[in-house]
């Protein structure tokens, strides 16, 4: 294989700024006693700034923000699943800790209508509590759709 | 003069640590973080896809799909690696998976024969250099897109998004020599049609 032939095949290469600097000598040297490379060289190099410089197609406004807002809510609804799972947690937790007091209060003082109050108002609250996470939630899932 | 120097080093220090503070911003989810990636990236994402998918409407879809797994997958982002990689080795991906199903489109790396391995001289390749011009950008966008993917693919990110012949590799997810034979034939492929072209409608 001549020089020529070696060459040839790296001046696409060379134009595209690919080659090692090892490479890029051989080119230099080779298009300095070759004039068909060297024109070569010179029409891939302006192809190449020719790629550089098509015009940039914009994206659509609507399309970035519409993303923007996708991208957000998916991030807001794991965050949400996140918390709505600690708050589960939570709530589990404190369950457990009203039922072993109930328990303990109950052999404690027998009977007694102050104690069924509070047991009736904690359970109201923790359905209230229930049923805001659960409408915020929705609210989540609606703006996701 | 050294002055000059400390200020250059000064400056790329502080923005190699911007770039820190946005990548682990990124892995913890910050939503404020990743819609401003979504709105920087939007230029050059949009033209990579539609440089490979062409219709509008499509590239939109990938667009999103993109940026939608980027927002589920971003704790698996290494900071410590370039983010404008990932992001296009997850449209690459996307981009990818889509082609393979449209009828008439090849995946395959394309033939080493006719057309796309010829290297023959062109007879008149100094007039080329004359003729890129902005005029002729149109000429030179509709021979680009009659590549094959690949083809088109190596050449905007290489061209168009300035990336280095590793980052390519690592998007595309093929081998350094792949994607320099991909460079070669494409542009030699460009060449000798675009000479041709021109030639045939009396621009040279």
């Amino acid at each position: 294989m001549t020089p020529h032939e070696t060459i040839r095949p790296l001046l696409a290469l060379s134009a595209a700024g690919l080659l090692d600097p090892e490479g890029e000598r051989q080119v230099r040297e080779h298009v300095r006693v070759c004039p068909e490379c060297a024109a070569a060289l010179g029409g891939l190099a302006a192809l190449a700034a020719g790629l550089g410089a098509l015009p940039s197609p914009k994206p659509p406004a609507a399309l970035v923000a519409r993303t923007q807002t996708r991208v957000a809510a998916q991030l807001a609804g794991r965050r949400d699943r996140r918390s709505g799972m600690l708050l589960a947690l939570a709530g589990c937790a404190c369950g457990w800790v009203v039922s072993l007091a109930a328990w303990s209060a109950w052999d404690a003082l027998g009977a007694n209508p102050a104690l069924l109050i509070w047991l009736e108002f904690s359970t109201v609250l923790a359905g209230v509590t229930a049923a805001a996470v659960i409408r915020r939630r929705r609210r989540l899932e609606r703006s996701l759709e | 003069m050294i002055y000059e120097a400390a200020t250059g080093e000064d400056l790329l220090l502080a923005e190699t640590n911007a770039e820190t503070d946005e990548a682990v911003r990124l892995r913890r989810r910050d939503p404020a973080t990743l819609t401003a990636a979504v709105a920087r990236y939007q230029h050059r994402l949009y033209r990579y896809l539609l440089r490979l998918v062409h219709e509008p409407a499509t590239a939109d879809d990938l667009f999103q799909q993109t940026w939608l797994h980027v927002a589920g997958q971003i704790h698996r982002y290494d900071p410590s690696r370039s983010f404008d990689t990932w992001l296009f080795a997850i449209a690459h991906n996307a981009a990818m998976d889509l082609l393979r199903r449209r009828p008439g489109e090849s995946l395959d790396d394309p033939d080493r024969g006719a057309p796309w391995a010829a290297t023959e001289p062109a007879t008149q390749p100094e007039a080329l250099t004359l003729l890129i011009t902005a005029e002729r950008s149109a000429i030179l966008a509709a021979e680009m897109a009659g590549l094959p993917a690949l083809f088109r693919e190596v050449l905007t990110l290489r061209f168009e998004e300035g990336m280095k012949l590793e980052e390519i590799a690592e998007v595309t997810r093929t081998p350094l020599s792949t994607v320099k034979s991909r460079v070669q034939r494409a542009l030699e492929y460009l060449r000798r049609n675009l000479t041709a072209r021109w030639r045939r409608e009396d621009l040279i």
